[in-house]
């Protein structure tokens, strides 16, 4: 009987262990083209490069079907392997998290649309903080790709909340700086109004990764957080 | 509490098997007993009703506390334990060439009741609760051999309900069983414990979170982790718990 169970659960390990690996592999590449997407739109923002637009829009269309197939195979897994406690936990946490980066694509995508609509026009002003918004973007999915990688989430909500935190005042810095635009050049509003956006779609993506980053506490711990 | 286990050790002669276990079992819930094979599943649940003591040499230390009246007591009839939390094996056990109808009333008739009428009502009411009475209505004369494996077990369900017990003990009782007749079983504990309290041993961990609102997991007879099922099928708070559920070890 001893025996019998041991090669039984062994059997099923192996199986799910291979589809959870492959789940992580596949989070790790749409985290991948994620930060791409995010250092792209930028870039082309800035250097009204008509290529690095059509690359985003690119990236935004491999991150769809990645994020289909990544709920596809945690679906598979759920219903076959019949995953609990932290097999559990990874599933159901990986589809948010894959969720989140495409959203992340999503947004990349519209700060794109507003380098495309923009490409014929000067900048408004040079741009400083935004693309430090995008490099501190870049970096918190690069945190949360160790912690998948390695499991340890000791420091995640720490390193996290402090860049979440520069992005939030990078974008109130942003808001001001360009409410006095909108009033010193009022025939460039609809400019300002653009590049506004753009630090909205920043911070909204920080918000993402800080969201993602506290399901993968919950993966490692069991612990619900908010990183905010 | 229905039952309270308090620093509950069992031995086979010099072999303890459990380790003062106490744990609490809720009225009208379905508790689950999981862990690995030889960690003392068994062994606690015959110890809830008094039947570990029927093995030669075993012996029984602490209190098992049945509506706050510990059933070690020595003024506590072990027989009338017996009665009031029955027991479901492993394995169907009808009496093969009884008729299905003496296999339910058997336990009746040895107690002294003859009344026929109330006899006929007791199992068509157990047979129903067993949810078997539709299929053997027609021939309760027949041998409880012939039905098949998930119909004798339920047979067995029956039998252990005729003696109006307050609390079933299930030892992995779908362990024979097809898949479609442990559904059943399953549902059928579902319905149940509306009115009994149930406890299960199970080596299929899926089937204790289908079934159970509180799972106990025990290894080498020590109880390491005990809370509502739900909880414990995503957060486990042990790491022994946390390998056992996932199939690390089993
Ligand atoms: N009648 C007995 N005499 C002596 N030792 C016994 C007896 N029954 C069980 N044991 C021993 O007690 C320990 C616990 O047995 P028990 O049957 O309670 O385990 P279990 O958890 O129910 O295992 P399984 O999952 O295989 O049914 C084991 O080491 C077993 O060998
Ligand atoms: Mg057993």
């Amino acid at each position: 009987m001893g025996d019998k169970t041991k090669s039984r659960g062994f059997v099923r390990r192996v199986a799910l262990d291979r589809g959870l690996n492959k789940v992580k592999e596949m989070v790790l590449e749409l985290s991948g083209i994620a930060k791409e997407a995010v250092r792209l739109s930028i870039e082309a923002l800035k250097e009204k490069s008509r290529e690095k637009i059509e690359k985003v829009y690119e990236l935004e269309k491999r991150s769809d079907v990645l994020n289909m197939d990544i709920e596809d195979e945690c679906l598979t897994l759920a219903a076959l392997q019949q995953p609990v406690a932290r097999d559990l936990r990874f599933i159901a946490s990986m589809m948010r998290i894959s969720n989140n980066y495409e959203r992340i694509c999503d947004l990349a995508q519209k700060i794109a649309y507003i380098a495309e609509k923009t490409i014929d026009k000067p900048l408004l002003k040079p741009l400083i903080d935004v693309p430090r918004m995008g490099k501190l973007v870049i970096e918190m999915l690069e945190i949360n790709e160790e912690s998948i990688r390695t499991g340890d989430t000791s420091m995640l909500e720490m390193e996290l909340k402090a860049r979440d935190d520069e992005i939030d005042l990078l974008y109130s810095q942003t808001y001001n700086e360009l409410v006095g635009y909108m009033v010193r050049i009022p025939h460039r509003i609809d400019d300002a109004i653009d590049l506004l956006f753009v630090a909205k779609h920043l911070e909204r993506m920080g918000d993402l990764v800080a969201k993602s980053a506290a399901r993968l506490v919950y993966i490692e711990e069991g612990r619900r957080v908010w990183i905010k | 509490m229905k039952i309270e286990v308090k620093e509950l050790s069992a031995w086979y002669g010099s072999h303890q098997v459990l380790r003062s276990v106490s744990m609490g079992v809720r009225e009208n819930m379905i508790t689950a007993i999981i862990g690995p094979s030889g960690c003392g599943k068994t062994t606690l649940l015959r110890c809830l009703n008094r039947m570990h003591e029927l093995v030669d040499g075993a012996r029984v230390e602490g209190e098992v506390l049945l509506d706050g009246e510990n059933i070690y007591d020595p003024s506590v009839d072990p027989v009338e334990v017996r009665r009031r939390i029955g027991m479901v094996f492993q394995k169907p056990n009808p009496f093969p060439h009884m008729s299905i109808f003496d296999n339910v009333a058997i336990g009746l008739k040895l107690a002294g009741v003859r009344d026929k009428r109330k006899l006929r009502e007791v199992v068509e009411d157990c047979l129903k609760k067993a949810a078997l009475w539709d299929e053997v209505k027609d021939k309760l004369d027949q041998p409880g051999g012939r039905l098949s494996g998930g119909q004798q077990q339920r047979l067995c369900i029956a039998r252990a309900l005729a003696t109006s017990p307050e609390v079933l003990l299930f030892d992995e009782p779908t362990s024979a069983l097809d898949p479609i007749s442990a559904m059943r079983i399953e549902n059928l504990m579902l319905s149940l414990k509306r009115e009994y309290t149930i406890v299960i041993v199970t080596h299929n961990i899926q089937q204790a979170a289908r079934v159970s609102d509180y799972t106990a997991f025990l290894y080498r007879g020590v109880l390491v982790e005990y809370g509502e099922t739900a909880v414990m099928f995503k957060t486990p708070r042990h790491k022994l718990t946390e390998e056992y559920l996932t199939g690390r070890f089993g």
